[in-house]
């Protein structure tokens, strides 16, 4: 029994000794730096074995892959570490640029959007539109765009610096400085000829033409084609790259924090103010000087339902939409590798989760409100809560995205039924609504729902610490984010009326109403969009029939 | 009208960007801020009741 006990005790003390006496552990070891001596040892498979095929993929990509300076001295240091360092930045390159196709593909999804909410005697001139504004929002934003938005923006590590993007134009006032507007980058040309400033004018122009055509939208259907290309190219060329320069390109908006202790500036991750609102807020001051299709209201301001064509084309684009949001908000990371960027999957939920909320939303309401569940504003709902979504994607949780996402589902149809009623504004597809109303919503949101959590690099816009929103603790944040609702609703949509009264002055902005009646197809495009029909207009007494 | 509604609009922005240079107090630059916003908003409503006073559907010819 002694015995037992004795052991025992010096059982106990061995291990109260192993527990208060330092093990040398692995991590007090002195670190060893590696030289490029350790990589001679390093074993690569042998031609003999890559001769034979690989086909569980244990051989392929091995130390023998890294490109060598000097093939004769051999691996080295040097030689591995610019390998990792350049995989960072190709990771981020095909993140980034792969997340832009996405966006592209956007442009189908719009066009089916609005293209199925019009009368099939506008098909082609709708079609048509979504198609050029491509074109003509793409060249607008080469030629001067992108340098005005991004000139100034150097500095972004993700993409290897963007180095030549060093001028910004900025005004000293009251101490502070303001920066206006980039100065680098007209035409891509000098500096801006440049393998990572060409990943970013991808990203960024496809961003630039997704607000291009939201306004495509609300002016369907009685927009002069002309009217269009010259509205179109001055919202590429100024007002999209003004306020993406404040918000994006390290002007005024995003120094707020740095300037007046506000958060963290203007945040928006992806694009709710300076993609959505710019384009909804565009369409709205379109909508006012362009005026109701016929039809649409009566001599008491009541207003009429003008039934789109085809459905089932507008819920297809709604989910091509979708899809594409997959590289609009986890996308803007611009990049995947290092710097918090792991929060991708984070980013990709949210989006998901907001759509689906969304829709869920305005479903709601409509069954509630009118009996049925309506198909074109459910897709509406699904777009107003990626919209919402859009800007506070990258800084909130997901119990925040689906609140968000619900939210800006029942907004959409309530700003909906107030522009259409009280304002007597005609808006085909509800754009307006979905980008400028749920834009400006989504912008707020970041200010109300940021938790804290994200970790871009430790700062944003140049401040330490993680985006916190008023519900977390930081009024400040909020504070900014409705400086930008301000800067959006009093500037941008100012710009954007007055630009649009000049060119209606000069150009005029709408067809003719005997164009309007026929429809736009054969007067203005030269083709009907479904020539073997009978196109009828309900109410009208007119019909239209070719071909057959 | 539709000159002194553009004048709103954007007279709201100034007065939301004029309070964070005038004062440090938070609650008084939200104040400005919100107020601001409600001037632009309101210019936004001017704006389109000058359009709509004189559009087409109320019976006037085109």
């Amino acid at each position: 029994m002694s015995k037992k006990r004795g052991s025992f005790a010096a059982l106990a003390v061995l291990a109260l000794l192993a527990l208060a006496t330092p093990v040398p552990a692995d991590e007090e070891a002195p670190a060893v730096p590696l030289t490029t001596a350790d990589l001679k040892g390093v074993t690569t498979p042998s031609a003999d074995d890559l001769a034979k095929g690989d086909p569980g993929g244990s051989l392929t990509g091995s130390a023998a892959d890294i490109v060598m300076a000097d093939p004769k001295a051999g691996l080295t240091l040097a030689d591995v570490v610019n390998q990792v360092g350049q995989n960072r930045i190709a990771i981020n390159f095909v993140w980034t640029l792969v997340a832009g196709f996405l966006v592209m593909f956007m442009q189908a999804g719009f066009a089916l959007v609005e293209t199925g909410l019009c009368r099939a005697k506008n098909a082609n001139h709708t079609m048509m539109m979504n198609f050029m504004v491509y074109g003509f929002g793409m060249f607008a934003y080469w030629v001067m765009g992108f340098a005005l938005q991004q000139g100034g923006s150097a500095g972004i590590t993700n993409l290897g610096g963007l180095n030549p993007l060093n001028g910004e134009f900025k005004l000293s006032l009251f101490g502070k400085d303001w920066g206006l507007f980039g100065t680098k980058g007209f035409f891509l040309s000098g500096g801006a000829y440049d393998v990572g400033i060409m990943v970013m004018f991808l990203f960024q122009m496809v961003f630039m033409d997704t607000a291009t055509t939201i306004v495509t939208g609300t002016a369907a259907e009685r927009w002069k084609f002309a009217a269009f290309a010259i509205s179109t190219f001055f919202l590429g060329a100024i007002t999209y790259p003004l306020f993406g320069n404040w918000a994006w390109g390290g002007g005024w908006l995003s120094q707020l924090g740095g300037n007046f202790k506000l958060g963290h500036g203007y945040c928006d991750f992806a694009g709710s103010g300076v993609v959505h609102s710019v384009g909804g807020l565009t369409a709205l001051a379109v909508a006012m000087v362009i005026g109701p299709r016929i039809g649409k209201f009566n001599r008491d301001g009541s207003p009429n339902a003008i039934p789109g064509h085809d459905i089932t084309m507008v819920l297809l684009g709604c989910f091509i939409l979708a899809f594409g949001w997959f590289g609009f908000n986890p996308g803007s990371t611009l990049g995947a590798s290092g710097a918090g960027n792991l929060r991708i999957g984070s980013i990709a939920v949210n989006t998901m989760l907001a759509g689906c909320t969304g829709s869920f939303g305005a479903l709601l309401y409509m069954w509630m409100r009118f009996g049925k569940p309506d198909a074109s504003m459910s897709g509406n709902g699904l777009l107003a809560g990626l919209v919402a979504i859009t800007a506070p994607s990258g800084f909130v949780n997901t119990v925040g995205a689906a609140i968000i996402g619900f939210s800006a589902g029942v907004l959409v149809c309530l700003s909906v039924e107030f522009l259409e009623r009280v304002m007597k504004i005609d808006d085909p597809v509800g754009a307006t609504s979905v980008h400028g109303t749920c834009g400006l919503w989504g912008v707020l949101c970041v200010g109300l729902f940021a938790d804290g959590t994200s970790n871009y690099g430790g700062s944003w816009n140049g401040v330490d610490g993680s985006v916190t929103g008023l519900f977390y603790g930081d009024a400040g944040q909020f504070l900014a984010q409705l400086i930008g609702v301000c800067t959006l609703v009093g500037v941008i949509f100012t710009l954007s009326y007055v630009f649009n009264v000049i060119i209606d002055v000069f150009v005029g902005q709408r067809v003719s109403t005997d164009v309007e009646l026929e429809g736009l197809d054969l007067p203005e495009m030269g083709a009907l969009g479904y020539p073997e029909f009978q196109l009828v207009t309900p109410g009208l007494g007119r019909s239209i029939e070719i071909g057959g | 009208m539709k000159g002194l509604a553009l004048v709103l609009i954007v007279g709201g922005w100034v007065m939301a960007v004029g309070g964070l240079v005038a004062t440090e107090a938070m609650m008084v630059r939200t104040g400005a801020a919100l107020a601001g916003l409600a001037v632009s908003l309101a210019g936004i409503g001017a704006l389109n009741n000058a359009h709509v006073a004189n559009a087409f559907w109320k019976g006037k010819a085109r």
